[in-house]
């Protein structure tokens, strides 16, 4: 009998971690997506290993903000839109959430290019992928059998997984990649710092927070099980970053320096399939577009969905699936309306795909250092955190990336101003 | 009447006209029905607390808040721990109902001046409050008008809100800080019209007219029939005429008629040249009783059928007229000239065969009065005969309406008794 219970006690520690489980994974998993794929594989194929120390950054920087995030679904159970809205008032939470608005039309559009993109290697044209795709998505979420879909798309998700193969059967220079992965590199170009702010838009996402801190409150973690919480973001977060890590390097490997100057700027998903060729040979095409489809559709559910709840949850109103759209106007009407933004502005004819999902990274990276400094002033009122107010780790890791961040794009502003170094 | 949001950041000015800062938060000490306002808290380097009773005027255009003593007899109060401030533990937060359902946002709140004191009294829960937190809320109004619409205020009254806790200890956090409700959210009405009816007679007529203009017609006009005469007459006579004009319409013709007597010749009768053309004939011929008679107390709406329908029939016709509860306590049978045949009950109609002629269950002795009859005996003949209203008829015994009961006793009891009246809610 006690030898049971002792058995019984080992096991509840791991009963808890699955309990608690969840949110950062599917999160981070959600986090490769049409955006994240595209990002990746520019930087490998323009930069070949010289942003990879970025992305080593900007893994510790995705870390500490999911923690953050997750620690205040934990100790506050709101998600961020009611936590915003609830410290700044209905003009500080209208700027958060037209910034919001802003760029998650911007991340729809880039979903619904990466479905287009990813079915137009299968010869299917995008006049058709994306109508078909945006009802589709639609119909899932309003008749509520969203949640079935998840997991058959969560694990089309692990094709990407095949990108560490890639990148190993690749025999890249690893000394060379454990250099650039530690010693930062800066190539003083406007096209590298466009690409680094969308490098760090795309992984450390605004919508994520808002998705993961609500994920985590509605699960009801009690304080006691934080850490759990904390390994499920952390594992979410390292999972993510190996991936992007292998996709930088299968790229860098296989398409660096092989490509023209014009070839980049006009990269097509094509191109991009082409670093799976060491694992999948002739097939890497096929694998590279489902795995594309596959996570643009994931994400093109969940960005428009989690936008809807965002801006309702701060706005007082009615929410959810469960209701009709009478009921809930404002709820399906944001959520309808990303969607047609993004499929209609995807159809636009002789859009380059590549280059709009490009563009859509840095709209959210743009926008990131707002949405990270609401975050920031948040976690530090002890009135909602009590004692879980931010360590001052956290608040550094957080600020730099803000301050990265601004740094950057007040470059890439200045650099269009004609004179100046770095414009072209 | 205020809003929370319209104080906060007003200039705060001491007797000497010299700036002490500006208003951060109200505090209110909780009591039914609705919590009173107890004073200032003013940012300035610290935490400033002002008892409520040191304000002398708050000007609402300027958003300035005059007090009346000086800076330096203020410095030393602080704020109490324990005081409920309103834009820090109530305003945006999340209104949970009984079910324990998360319905909608605190987006303001609603204070009404009552005799020096100021009272919370409701919570604007819709898009009106976030308009005019952004600052256009007047823009928002003229656009909606543009397009034929109403931008209606979403007010739920302060009494079916539980009372506030205070604050919660500063060491927790305030994970369970929501605004409950007494009631389940799907009967989160409206503020009441009797509500309204009950702060607006609180307000000088300037303010009255501000509320007024927040409500649809229809709600203005049973707001309206739930005030006494003296102030319905004020509200109607500060109000735009054409707005007056359509209110009116949605009231019945005997309240207007009341208090189209007390109007201005001039003016009456220019709103009911602007009021539709069936409500004003009712009207003026309401009109042209006195004032205490059975003809001055009564309505025209009433409920009349022809003698030759079967009970089937007639049940389809009140179907169809759709009346007022008010006026379907009895239902009056007549023939082709108006002529007063009889009167049924409801239940007469509903324990009788489909397909009985209503002249056979129809009472034929119908107890009346004249139109010239003063008060007191419409008033005794209801309670003779034990009677929730009475016909109104002339001397050939055509119906000219009816008298209810309550509008028979409103006329003759004395004043002092009416004010002692509990209200009802």
């Amino acid at each position: 009998m006690d030898r049971v219970l002792v058995r019984l006690r080992r096991f509840r520690r791991l009963f808890l971690l699955l309990a608690v489980v969840g949110p950062g994974l599917i999160t981070s998993n959600a986090d490769n997506d049409a955006g994240g794929i595209a990002t990746y594989s520019q930087a490998g194929a323009q930069f070949g290993y010289k942003m990879l120390w970025l992305l080593v950054a900007v893994t510790i920087s995705l870390a500490v903000v999911n923690e953050m995030g997750s620690r205040m679904g934990v100790v506050t159970g709101k998600g961020l839109a009611d936590l915003i809205r609830e410290r700044f008032g209905v003009r500080g939470t209208t700027f958060a959430m037209l910034l919001l608005l802003f760029a998650n039309a911007f991340t729809t559009v880039a979903e619904f290019a990466g479905i287009a993109a990813g079915l137009e290697l299968f010869g299917v044209p995008r006049y058709v992928s994306v109508p078909v795709a945006a009802v589709m998505i639609w119909l899932l979420v309003v008749r509520g059998s969203y949640p079935v879909v998840e997991k058959v798309l969560l694990s089309i998700g692990l094709v990407y997984v095949t990108y560490i193969v890639s990148g190993l059967l690749a025999h890249p220079p690893w000394n060379e990649v454990l250099r650039s992965s530690v010693v930062p590199e800066i190539v003083p170009r406007r096209d590298y710092f466009l690409l680094a702010i969308a490098l760090i838009g795309t992984t450390v996402t605004p919508w994520m927070q808002f998705y993961l801190q609500a994920a985590v409150a509605d699960k009801g973690i009690p304080n006691e099980n934080l850490a759990y919480s904390r390994v499920d973001v952390l594992v979410g977060a390292l999972v993510t970053d190996i991936i992007a890590f292998f996709i930088i390097v299968a790229t860098a490997a296989t398409l660096h320096g092989h490509l023209s100057a014009e070839q980049l700027a006009n990269m097509q998903a094509g191109d991009f399939a082409r670093a799976l060729t060491p694992v999948a040979g002739r097939f890497a095409t096929a694998l590279f577009a489902v795995g594309l489809i596959g996570a643009s559709f994931l994400a093109g559910n969940v960005v428009p969905l989690s936008t809807a709840y965002a801006v309702t949850e701060a706005f007082g109103w009615e929410r959810g699936v469960g209701h009709r759209f009478t009921e809930a106007p404002a709820f399906f009407g944001i959520f309808t309306g990303l969607l047609v933004v993004g499929a209609l502005a995807t159809l636009t004819p002789g859009l380059p795909l590549v280059s709009m999902i490009l563009l859509s990274q840095d709209a959210n990276g743009i926008i990131l250092p707002a949405i990270l400094v609401y975050m920031l002033i948040l976690l530090n009122d002890r009135r909602i955190m009590g004692r879980y107010v931010n360590g001052r780790f956290a608040n550094t890791i957080a600020g730099v990336t803000v301050a990265v961040l601004i740094v950057l794009t007040a470059v890439i502003v200045l650099s269009s101003i004609p004179g100046l170094p770095l414009s072209e | 009447m205020l809003f929370l949001t319209e104080i906060l950041g007003a200039e705060v000015i001491d007797v000497r006209q010299r700036r002490i800062g500006a208003v951060r938060d109200l505090t209110v000490h909780v009591q039914e029905p609705y919590p009173i306002v107890t004073g200032l808290i003013v940012s300035r380097r610290r935490e400033l607390a002002i008892p409520w009773s040191e304000v002398r005027t708050f000007a609402a255009v300027t958003r300035e808040v005059a007090l009346r003593s000086s800076r330096e007899e203020i410095e030393s109060r602080r704020a109490q721990p324990d005081d409920v401030w309103l834009a820090r533990d109530v305003l945006d937060k999340q209104v949970v109902d009984t079910d324990g359902r998360r319905v909608v946002r605190v987006n303001d709140l609603q204070l009404v001046d009552s005799g020096g004191r100021l009272l919370l009294v409701g919570a604007d829960i819709g898009v009106r409050g976030i308009l005019r937190r952004l600052g256009v809320e007047a823009f928002a109004k003229r656009l909606a008008r543009l397009f034929g619409r109403d931008l209606p205020m979403a007010l739920v009254s302060w009494e079916v809100v539980d009372p506030l806790n205070s604050v919660p200890d500063s060491g927790r956090p305030a994970s369970d800080d929501a605004v409950r409700l007494r009631i389940s959210g799907r009967r989160i009405a409206r503020l009441h019209p009797a509500d309204i009816a009950d702060i607006v007679e609180e307000l000088g007529a300037k303010e009255r007219k501000t509320v007024f203009d927040t409500l649809t017609e229809e709600v203005a006009a049973d707001t309206l029939e739930e005030m006494e005469l003296e102030d319905q007459v004020s509200v109607i006579e500060h109000m735009d005429t054409r707005r007056a004009s359509e209110i009116l319409d949605d009231m019945p013709p005997d309240e207007v008629a009341d208090i189209l007597t007390e109007l201005p010749k001039d003016v009456a009768e220019q709103l009911l040249g602007l009021m539709t053309k069936d409500e004003a004939e009712d009207v003026k011929e309401l009109l042209a009783y006195e004032e205490d008679t059975a003809g001055g107390l009564m309505t025209t709406e009433y409920v009349a059928v022809s003698e030759n329908l079967t009970a089937q029939e007639c049940i389809d016709e009140l179907r169809r007229l759709e009346p007022d509860a008010e006026s379907v306590y009895y239902v009056f049978v007549i023939d082709g000239d108006e002529h007063l045949k009889g009167v049924l009950s409801l239940r007469d109609l509903i324990v009788a065969r489909p397909d009985q002629p209503i002249s056979s269950i129809m009472i034929r002795d119908v107890i009346a009065v004249h139109p010239d009859d003063d008060a007191q005996e419409v008033a005794a003949v209801l309670s003779k005969y034990n009677l929730l209203a009475v016909p109104v008829v002339d001397d050939e015994f055509r119906i000219q309406g009816l008298v209810t009961v309550d509008d028979a006793l409103d006329a003759v009891l004395p004043e002092s008794v009416k004010r002692k009246l509990p209200r009802a809610h």
